[in-house]
C-alpha cells in the first residue's frame, strides 16, 4: 500500500476530499453569481451569494465533523480544517461584498463598474484554479504551477484595485454613509482574491507537511 | 485564449508634440512602460513611446529630455491586433516584429495592450488549467 493510499485512500478520507471539492465548487458558483449580479444589477442574483454561503457553511460543518470522527491521521487534521476555514473566510468576504453592493442600491459609476466586474470575473477564475490546485494535492498534477496561476490572477486584481482606488478618491461623496459603503464594497471585493491566494498557499504548506 | 481575455485596458495617451520629460513623468506616475502617442492631425496615426525608446534614444545620448518631443522618438504606426486574436498568433507576431507589446484595436480606437508579461501569465494559466 502506497503512502498516499494510506493517508487519503480510506472511505472517510475520500468523503472528506469530495466534500472539500464541493465546498470550493460552491464558492466558485457564488463568485459567478456575484459577477452576474454586478453585470446585470440583479437583486435576486445578489441574494444567491448569501444563499450559497449558507450552503457552504453547512458543507464546512460536515467536513469538520467527519475529520474529527477520525478521518485522516491526527497530524493532518488541523491543517485540512485550517484550509477549509480559509475557504470559508472567502465566502464571508464575498457575502460582505454582496451586501454592500445591495446597500449601494446596485449602482456603481460606469468607469468603476467595469473594473469591479473584471475583479469579480478574476475572483471566479481563481476559484476554478483553487479547485484544480486542491485536486493536485492528493492526485496528479503540479501544485506549484496552479499556485503560480493563482498568484498571477491575484496580481491582476491588485493592479485593477490600484486604479479603482484612484477613481474612488476622485469621486464626489455627498454623505458619510455613501462614502463608507462604497469604500467597504471595494475593500471586500478586492479582498476575496487575497483570501483565495492564502488558501492556495496553504495547500503548499499541506503538501510540504506530507513529504 | 484570446487577446481580449489577456489584454490590459489601462492605456495612457500623450500628445505628439509633448516633451519627452512629460512622457517620463506620466510613465513614472502611472507605473507604465509605454504610452500611446496621439495622432497630430486627421492624416496622422497613433504611435507608441516606450521606456526603452527614452533610455536608448534620449538619455543614453545625453539629449535634454525637455528639448526633444515625443514624436521625434516614437514608433509609428502602432502594431495593432484584433480582440479575437489567439495567444499563439500573438506570440508569433511579437516574435516576428521583435516587439514587447501589441495594441488591441477596435477599428481606429485603441482598447487595450498585450505585453510579454501578460503573454507569459496567460500561457502559464492555460497550462495550469490544462495539465
Amino acid at each position: 500500500m502506497g503512502i498516499e493510499k494510506m493517508l487519503f485512500g480510506g472511505k472517510a478520507e475520500q468523503q472528506v476530499l469530495e466534500k472539500i471539492k464541493t465546498h470550493i465548487r460552491i464558492l466558485w458558483s457564488a463568485s459567478d453569481c456575484f459577477q452576474k449580479a454586478l453585470e446585470e444589477r440583479d437583486r435576486d442574483l445578489v441574494y444567491c451569494v448569501p444563499d450559497l454561503e449558507r450552503e457552504g457553511d453547512s458543507v464546512r460543518r460536515e467536513i469538520v465533523s467527519k475529520i474529527y470522527e477520525g478521518a485522516f491521521l491526527p497530524f493532518l487534521r488541523s491543517s485540512i480544517c485550517r484550509f477549509v476555514e480559509i475557504v470559508d473566510e472567502a465566502f464571508d468576504v464575498l457575502e460582505d461584498a454582496a451586501y454592500e453592493f445591495e446597500n449601494l442600491n446596485l449602482q456603481l459609476d460606469e468607469d468603476m463598474e467595469e473594473d469591479c466586474v473584471k475583479i469579480a470575473d478574476t475572483n471566479s477564475k481563481m476559484c476554478e484554479m483553487l479547485l484544480l490546485a486542491f485536486e493536485t494535492l492528493f492526485g496528479k498534477g503540479d501544485l506549484r504551477e496552479k499556485n503560480l496561476a493563482v498568484r498571477i490572477y491575484e496580481k491582476k486584481v491588485d493592479e485593477i484595485k490600484f486604479d479603482l482606488l484612484k477613481k474612488m478618491r476622485k469621486k464626489e461623496i455627498k454623505n458619510f454613509w455613501e462614502g463608507k459603503t462604497l469604500s467597504d464594497f471595494i475593500s471586500y471585493l478586492t479582498h476575496v482574491s487575497d483570501v483565495i491566494e492564502d488558501a492556495s498557499d496553504y495547500l503548499t504548506v499541506i503538501k510540504t507537511s506530507l513529504k | 485564449m484570446k487577446a481580449e481575455e489577456l489584454m490590459v485596458k489601462k492605456i495612457e495617451f500623450i500628445d505628439a508634440d509633448a516633451p519627452v520629460y512629460d512622457a517620463i513623468e506620466k510613465m513614472i506616475d502611472k507605473r507604465l512602460r509605454s504610452l500611446v502617442v496621439k495622432p497630430k492631425d486627421e492624416k496622422d496615426t497613433y504611435g507608441v513611446i516606450t521606456a526603452r525608446d527614452i533610455v536608448f534614444k534620449v538619455i543614453g545620448k545625453n539629449i535634454d529630455v525637455k528639448k526633444i518631443n515625443v514624436e521625434e522618438i516614437a514608433e509609428k504606426p502602432l502594431i495593432c491586433i484584433n480582440r479575437t486574436m489567439e495567444l499563439e498568433h500573438i506570440i508569433n507576431l511579437l516574435k516576428n516584429y521583435n516587439i514587447s507589446r501589441a495594441f488591441v484595436c477596435d477599428g481606429v480606437e485603441v482598447v487595450g495592450v498585450v505585453a510579454l508579461l501578460d503573454v507569459m501569465g496567460a500561457a502559464l494559466i492555460q497550462k495550469a488549467k490544462g495539465s
